[in-house]
């Protein structure tokens, strides 16, 4: 299982690490269009390049689950004992699952509401879009189902 | 619901989760969830809403291209050319080392509009040097992470493009209105450093001859032209912020890979993906920020405050002082961009009835914002330089707070003279002021 997981996170950083390397195409290709007459004037450019922000957006938001990046404030004083420890880990996991939940559930309307929608400029279907959201809910379950392992036996351990 | 009940679920349910090191982006999607449920006429599903609208922005994709040019031009090796230049500007001043630190820190901040890439870069470069010179490390920490906020102030500037985007402010007016307040907090981060330099005996180097200052003029130079190309191709009309921001990367890539030959293309996907994830966390944090200020306007609590506020008569100055005061408290606790979505929309309206300029409103904001980059508890730049230095953040304070006090001041001038930010402004872009 833990094989499959990394795998799948390794692709999640392929995956952002090609979309940020995509992203400077398009509004390349805008300016050079602007003051040049090789390149034809595309419309889409600017359509395009805000899509694959959002994917970068929601897949960095999935990466930075796993790795405990998203920004978290120190005020209280560390927790002493082991069960202490693992009860408020628990409890941050706890919530970040509460907003994966959300997305998914009130991600789904989101979907449905996808299909019926083609985008401005391109036409391109915009479920391609809103889809991004329950996956990242779906994502962000695996990744922390895969750490309630590691909470418990923290929480079973002796304190050294 | 009333502004008030609103505000009582919305503010506490924050403060909690965030309290239990729930992070920020986390909690205030959380937050906002009760009230969703409550009301009858509002549903869950605007929170992904607000969140879509808010990342469907072709303003803010500049956030992950400054990061990024700003990424490859340290991975260039341009910082080591700052460096020899700003030395050779003003080594020879006591306690040479902290001057080069604060004016290297300037010119990287034209350069780059981020703040945390500027302490890791120039931190990883001057902080080990300073130690063997026998400077203390508290002292290096904190001298690197205070002149590190330049990069936000000084343009291009990340938060000025998020401000300017949010809040349909000229983001060529705010680059130019940063610039003069951008040279006085490197002129008071100086005088801290002659004062520290003084007591503590500090050394300096020797004066640099002038073949030696043009040399390393003419070899700056190009990573030099940056701030000249970002502003005054946006100022002049002749590309969007978000184009600059490219430009800037394409510029970067140029410079590192032809003219100094110091990246190449294996260098590539690791900068690309860590730009990516740094600019994907911050801006993560933009959707649920957008959909908690959204609930705050939807119940009116902008309009609540100014109503509150209005028999007292604030006028432009005691509203500076009120801004600034707000910004720097939810500063030490969340990071900048979800603060400026959240309190700036509060504020604004605040702001307009005592007839303050935005872009006088938005440069107290910015510059507020800034200290909270080095304000604990949560102050990104001291985090990144404790962690450069190796030591902990609660050692570094006391330094910290000392070369704060001077940049307060400049902070306190700029809210009197309003006109000192706006001259710049003025005169380069009259028509759009």
């Amino acid at each position: 299982m833990k094989k499959i997981i990394d795998g799948y996170f390794s692709f999640l950083q392929i995956v952002l690490t090609m979309l940020m390397g995509i992203l400077i195409i398009p509004v390349t290709m805008q300016i050079f269009s602007r003051y040049s007459e090789i390149i034809p004037r595309y419309i889409w450019t600017e359509e395009l390049s805000r899509f694959c922000f959002i994917w970068i957006i929601l897949v960095g938001a999935m990466i930075a689950l796993r790795k405990n990046e998203h920004f978290a404030v120190d005020l209280l004083p560390p927790p002493k004992t082991h069960k202490g420890k693992a009860i408020s880990l628990f409890f941050v996991d706890l919530m970040a699952f509460g907003m994966a939940v959300i997305f998914v559930v009130w991600g789904w309307p989101l979907i449905k509401f996808g299909l019926l929608q083609t985008s401005e400029m391109a036409d391109l279907p915009m479920v391609f879009i809103y889809v991004a959201w329950p996956i990242t809910g779906i994502t962000w379950m695996l990744f922390l189902s895969e750490r309630v392992v590691d909470h418990i036996k923290l929480f079973r351990s002796v304190a050294p | 619901m009333t502004p008030l009940e609103v505000s009582a679920i919305l503010f506490p349910l924050f403060i909690i989760l965030v309290i239990f090191r729930v992070p920020v982006a986390i909690a205030l999607g959380l937050a906002c969830i009760p009230v969703f449920l409550l009301e009858e006429r509002l549903t869950p599903f605007l929170l992904m809403n607000e969140m879509f609208k808010s990342y469907n922005s072709f303003i803010l994709l500049a956030v992950p291209f400054f990061l990024l040019a700003a990424n490859i031009m340290n991975a260039a090796g341009i910082t080591d050319r700052l460096v020899r230049l700003s030395r050779a500007m003003v080594g020879h001043l006591p306690g040479g080392l902290g001057h080069v630190n604060v004016v290297v820190s300037m010119l990287f901040a034209g350069i780059s509009g981020s703040s945390t890439a500027d302490a890791a870069g120039i931190g990883s470069l001057l902080i080990p040097q300073m130690k063997r010179q026998g400077y203390s490390t508290s002292f290096s920490v904190a001298i690197t992470a205070c002149s590190s906020v330049m990069g936000v102030v000084i343009p291009p500037s990340i938060l000025m493009v998020v401000w300017g985007g949010l809040m349909s402010v000229s983001i060529g007016g705010l680059f130019l209105a940063g610039v003069i307040p951008g040279i006085l907090i490197a002129g008071s981060q100086m005088i801290a450093v002659y004062i520290f330099a003084k007591i503590y005996n500090y050394p300096m180097y020797p004066r640099s001859s002038f073949k030696e200052f043009f040399v390393a003029v003419f070899q700056a130079l190009p990573p030099l032209m940056t701030p000249l190309i970002i502003v005054g191709g946006i100022v002049g009309g002749f590309f969007t912020p978000t184009e600059a921001s490219v430009i800037a990367v394409l510029y970067s890539v140029v410079l590192g890979g032809l003219f100094y030959r110091t990246i190449g293309v294996h260098n590539l996907p690791s900068i690309l993906y860590n730009s990516a994830a740094f600019a994907a966390i911050s801006l993560f944090c933009i959707g649920t920020a957008s959909a908690f200020g959204w609930l705050l306007a939807y119940f009116k609590v902008p309009l609540a405050i100014v109503q509150f506020l209005a028999p007292y008569g604030v006028g432009p100055t005691s509203t500076g002082l009120i801004v600034a005061g707000c910004f720097l408290l939810i500063g030490m606790f969340i990071d900048a961009i979800p603060a400026i979505i959240i309190l700036g929309t509060v504020l604004w309206p605040l702001a307009e009835v005592s007839q303050m300029h935005p872009i006088h409103f938005a440069i107290i904001g910015v510059i507020s914002l800034a200290f909270g980059l080095v304000t604990p508890p949560y102050g990104l730049c001291l985090l990144i330089a404790c962690k450069v230095g190796d030591i902990e953040v609660k050692n570094a304070l006391r330094d910290v707070a000392i070369v704060l006090c001077p940049m307060l001041v400049v902070l306190l001038i700029v809210i009197f003279f309003p006109e000192l930010i706006l001259a710049l402004p003025k005169m380069l872009m009259a028509k759009f002021i």
